[in-house]
């Protein structure tokens, strides 16, 4: 409050300095595609004498008010009262980005850098196959000049891609193994024409850790999600029904199978099997 | 082949239990696709091309159960429970389609 007349009439003079480049960039209609320069260098003038003002006078920056005055204005008078008709085009679009950009640096480059770069990021993929690429070629280098020993790395390079390449799930035998457990696996709550006797709620589960390679394609590593979670189930199922047989059960009813994510930033699959256990007497 | 959601097959008797038969497929990385359905999520409606995905999806998982129901020798499944769980995935798109339910014969 000790200044405030001079902060007042830093930003004066500075709105009016800006007022005066925006008016000669008018006059010389110094402009880039029909969009006048003014609208930059207008309130960066503007900026600029009222800094270097408060500078001198006060002995501090008092934050570009005029700045921001000058943005509204020109703002106002180019794209409402003068061309209150200008089209949504890619230059009116470029035009306001660049507007924004001056009067709100740091919103504007979070959102640029950060939002917008996460977007594209985000669907393509570009960066896990940047960072994949500058991996591989990291490696490589390490291999043949500090290892010196390329070729035989290399090999083992294969012979490990090789090896985590997804085998085919056998459905039939899968679905074979689990029903010659001697054991009821039931969906249903209907036991059909079986007396029975409830002996509790059984819940089993399996995790299992998702595949990280960066070598390999995101369909491979579907693949091999699919394996893993099918050979899950039948664990989880066997699981269940070791557990229930062991508190003397032959069978479970109201069978639920779940799946899900657990462990940071979900990192690992959960598999859940859930069901009544029951004795049946046949 | 009768699939039912329900624990019993209405006017038909069940004579035998077969077994748990259960069909799994997965749906996920497709950079195209992603980025149409993200477009759409922007300016809202239905992604279609989505739809028809977890829709083949859910068609390989009940093919896949049906032929194991076949090969255990049953002619319908009861208690039949489908499915979709986000699982993540590159994309954040992977989604397993489950199909189970219990095999029985009928007369």
């Amino acid at each position: 409050m000790k200044y405030i007349r001079e902060a007042f009439i830093c930003i004066l003079t500075g709105t009016l300095v800006g007022l005066v480049v925006y008016g000669f960039f008018l006059h010389f209609n110094i402009a880039i595609y029909g969009w006048n320069l003014g609208l930059i260098f207008a309130p960066l003038a503007a900026g600029y004498v009222e800094t270097i003002l408060a500078n001198r006078f006060i002995g501090e920056n008092i934050g570009a008010i005029s700045a921001f005055f000058l943005f509204i204005y020109t703002t106002f008078y180019s794209f409402i009262l003068k061309n209150p008709t200008l089209g949504f085009n890619i230059i009116t679009i470029g035009s306001i980005a660049v507007i924004l950009q001056a009067a709100f640096p740091t919103a504007v480059n979070y959102i640029l850098f950060s939002i917008g770069f996460g977007i594209i990021s985000y669907f393509s993929g570009i960066f896990k196959k940047i960072t994949n690429h500058v991996y591989n070629l990291i490696l490589g280098y390490y291999e043949k000049y500090v290892l010196k020993e390329p070729h035989i790395l290399d090999l083992e390079r294969i012979e490990e891609k090789k090896s985590y390449e997804v085998p085919t799930f056998n459905e039939k035998e899968s679905n074979e193994r689990i029903n010659s457990l001697d054991f009821y696996f039931m969906t249903s709550t209907d036991l059909i024409t079986m007396k029975h006797e409830n002996i509790g709620i059984f819940n089993t589960h399996v995790i299992i850790e998702k595949y990280k390679r960066l070598n390999l394609t995101p369909q491979e590593i579907e693949n091999k999600a699919l394996y893993e979670l099918k050979k899950g189930k039948d664990e989880c199922l066997i699981k269940l029904s070791e557990e229930i047989k062991s508190a003397g059960g032959n069978g479970v009813i109201d069978l639920e199978i779940q799946y899900g994510l657990i462990g940071l930033g979900g990192d690992s699959f959960q598999i859940n099997a859930i069901g009544i256990g029951v004795k049946l007497f046949s | 082949m009768i699939l039912t959601s329900a624990n019993t097959l209405a006017n038909k008797e069940i004579i035998d239990y077969k077994g748990l038969v259960t069909g799994e497929s997965l749906i996920g990385a497709n950079i195209y696709k992603d980025l149409f359905s993200g477009v759409r999520d922007v300016v809202g409606g239905r992604t279609s091309r989505y739809e028809e995905e977890l829709e083949k999806a859910r068609d390989i998982a009940l093919e896949s159960m049906k032929e194991k129901a076949e090969n255990l020798g049953a002619n319908a499944i009861i208690g039949l429970k489908i499915s979709y769980d986000n699982l993540g995935g590159t994309m954040g798109n992977t989604i397993l389609v489950t199909a189970y339910g219990t095999a029985i014969k009928y007369e």
